[in-house]
């Protein structure tokens, strides 16, 4: 072992439960590796020695007990207040609902990440501490708009992140930085104290190097046991609409990683599937409306004009997309009856470059976000759990992902699928590291 | 000036803001990019699509 954040998250804990691993020793290790790769990656926006050692000097027993980890900059901790990507506090200082299970757990939150600017964009690239970058090419985007907590995941700055997901939030930048990362079902990690916490959309989550260490997290965060099972006779539904727009390779490989699992297989429509991602968008445009109206006069202009666009929506539009919302729901849970989980690629293209988030996909050029949602909606609009599992890396030498949606409160169930595709494969994508850290 | 700039800049207005040309120009490229299935869901047909009464994300629906 060159480094202890080399060791994934269970073994961090078990050393720390054994004695073989001193937890101080551990957090300074930690905040020399963050200090070491952070510079061209911009994952972590604020440190906090002090803080975080007395949190481990208070840390009770506890499943992560002495375990580095770090959040997105949206939750309020103690001695910070949630910037949400911006260059100000949103929420005053305070005990999250995420703060208090980590702590509970005896986790100790060594840094505060990155993220896109008001959690509004899947890349990264805007923040008012300067885009995310990629572990694979710190030149492309680490993600949003959990994009610090993957990439911080990624390039082992720690083995465990917390990040939330409104339109794809954790899993988009989970695929981009070839980490695994769930979005549980809503509600099942509490979201007070979360900046976005007004959302219908938006579950929080946690990242991790693969399910294992993921299962860990959300144990802690979820206060919830999820006991593993087995995965060697899933029956996967392939909504194909959500492959029909997708590069060539990303395609291949979760084709590939859906035979290597074995898994029975069928295609499926889900109704109202062409509406889901307008649906998506217009909920996370207009719900965030009440919660930040000073952004109709925002000194950003971006900021500025997509409020003011959304102010400008019908409420009919709404309403339709309500409706979407209850027929896809119904869809869905009818499929559920006979499948035991859906499968499509995380991400339609590999993480694009910061100077320009556009993606090529077979249809065209589209701005990332547009191509992202896309992928990715269907779980917020509907609730349901999902999340990315790595399954290769693509020509141009960053990661792909496959996302598996399961129905409601079936978060262990994901996760077994996700540690059966890691063995179907020999782990050999989950332990890929990035050349520049060999 | 266009149907959309009328909609934009009236509707600002309308609001009590003050529309310029760079908020236009950036709601355009929005309705550029999400126009065309803004117009599907509003031109659906979903005299059947029974809405959800009672709502919880974190459950199946109901009914």
């Amino acid at each position: 072992m060159s480094h202890a954040q080399d060791l994934p998250l269970r073994e961090q804990a078990a050393g720390i439960a054994s004695g073989d691993l001193k937890p101080d020793e551990l957090l300074q290790a930690t905040l020399q590796r963050i200090e070491e790769r952070n510079g061209p990656l911009n994952a972590i926006v604020a440190t906090f020695p002090e803080e975080s050692e007395r949190m481990l000097a208070e840390a009770p027993e506890g499943p992560l007990h002495g375990v580095p980890v770090v959040v997105k900059d949206q939750f309020q901790i103690p001695w910070r207040g949630p910037r949400d990507g911006t260059e100000r506090e949103i929420l005053p200082p305070g005990e999250s609902g995420i703060f208090r299970r980590l702590r509970d757990a005896g986790a100790v939150v060594v840094a505060v990440a990155n993220m896109h600017y008001k959690g509004g964009g899947s890349t990264g690239a805007q923040s008012a501490y300067g885009p995310v970058g990629n572990p694979w090419n710190p030149e492309h985007v680490g993600g949003g708009s959990s994009g610090g907590p993957a990439s911080a995941v990624g390039a082992r700055m720690v083995a465990g992140s917390v990040g939330a997901d409104g339109g794809g939030s954790i899993r988009l930048p989970a695929a981009y930085c070839g980490v695994t990362g769930i979005k549980p079902t809503f509600g099942a990690v509490p979201v007070d104290g979360n900046v976005h916490g007004y959302s219908p959309l938006d579950a929080l989550g946690p990242f991790g190097r693969d399910s294992d260490d993921t299962r860990l997290m959300l144990e802690a965060l979820s206060a919830t046991e999820l006991a593993p099972g087995d995965a060697t006779s899933m029956r996967a539904g392939i909504p194909t609409y959500f492959w029909d727009d997708v590069d060539p390779e990303i395609d291949a490989a979760c084709r590939s990683v859906l035979s290597a699992a074995g898994w029975s297989a069928r295609d499926v429509a889900i109704d109202a599937e062409e509406h889901v991602r307008i649906a998506t968008v217009l909920h996370l445009g207009i719900d965030a409306l009440p919660s930040f109206p000073d952004d109709v006069d925002s000194p950003e202009p971006l900021v500025r004009a997509y409020d003011r666009f959304a102010s400008l929506v019908p409420a009919a539009a709404l309403v339709r997309a309500d409706r979407v919302r209850a027929v896809v729901r119904r869809s869905l849970a009818h499929l559920f009856g006979d499948l035991d989980l859906l499968v499509c690629p995380t991400v339609p293209a590999p993480a694009p470059p910061i100077a320009n988030p556009t993606v090529r996909l077979p249809s065209g050029e589209h701005p990332a976000d547009r191509a992202n949602v896309r992928q990715t909606g269907l779980a917020n609009i509907s609730g349901l759990p999902a999340m990315n599992v790595p399954v290769g890396i693509h020509s141009s030498g960053l990661p792909m992902g496959l996302q598996l949606i399961g129905p409601w409160g079936a978060e262990a169930r994901l996760l077994d699928a996700a540690r059966h595709i890691e063995q179907a494969t020999s782990r050999e994508f989950v332990d890929a590291i990035p050349e520049r850290y060999l | 000036m266009d149907a959309f700039e009328q909609f934009a800049r009236g509707g600002m207005q309308w609001l009590g803001l003050d529309p310029s040309d760079t908020d236009v120009e950036i709601m355009r490229y929005i309705d550029m990019v999400f126009g065309p299935e803004m117009k599907a869901l509003m031109e659906a047909h979903m005299s059947d699509w029974w809405p959800e009464n009672v709502f919880d994300p974190g459950r199946a629906p109901s009914a």
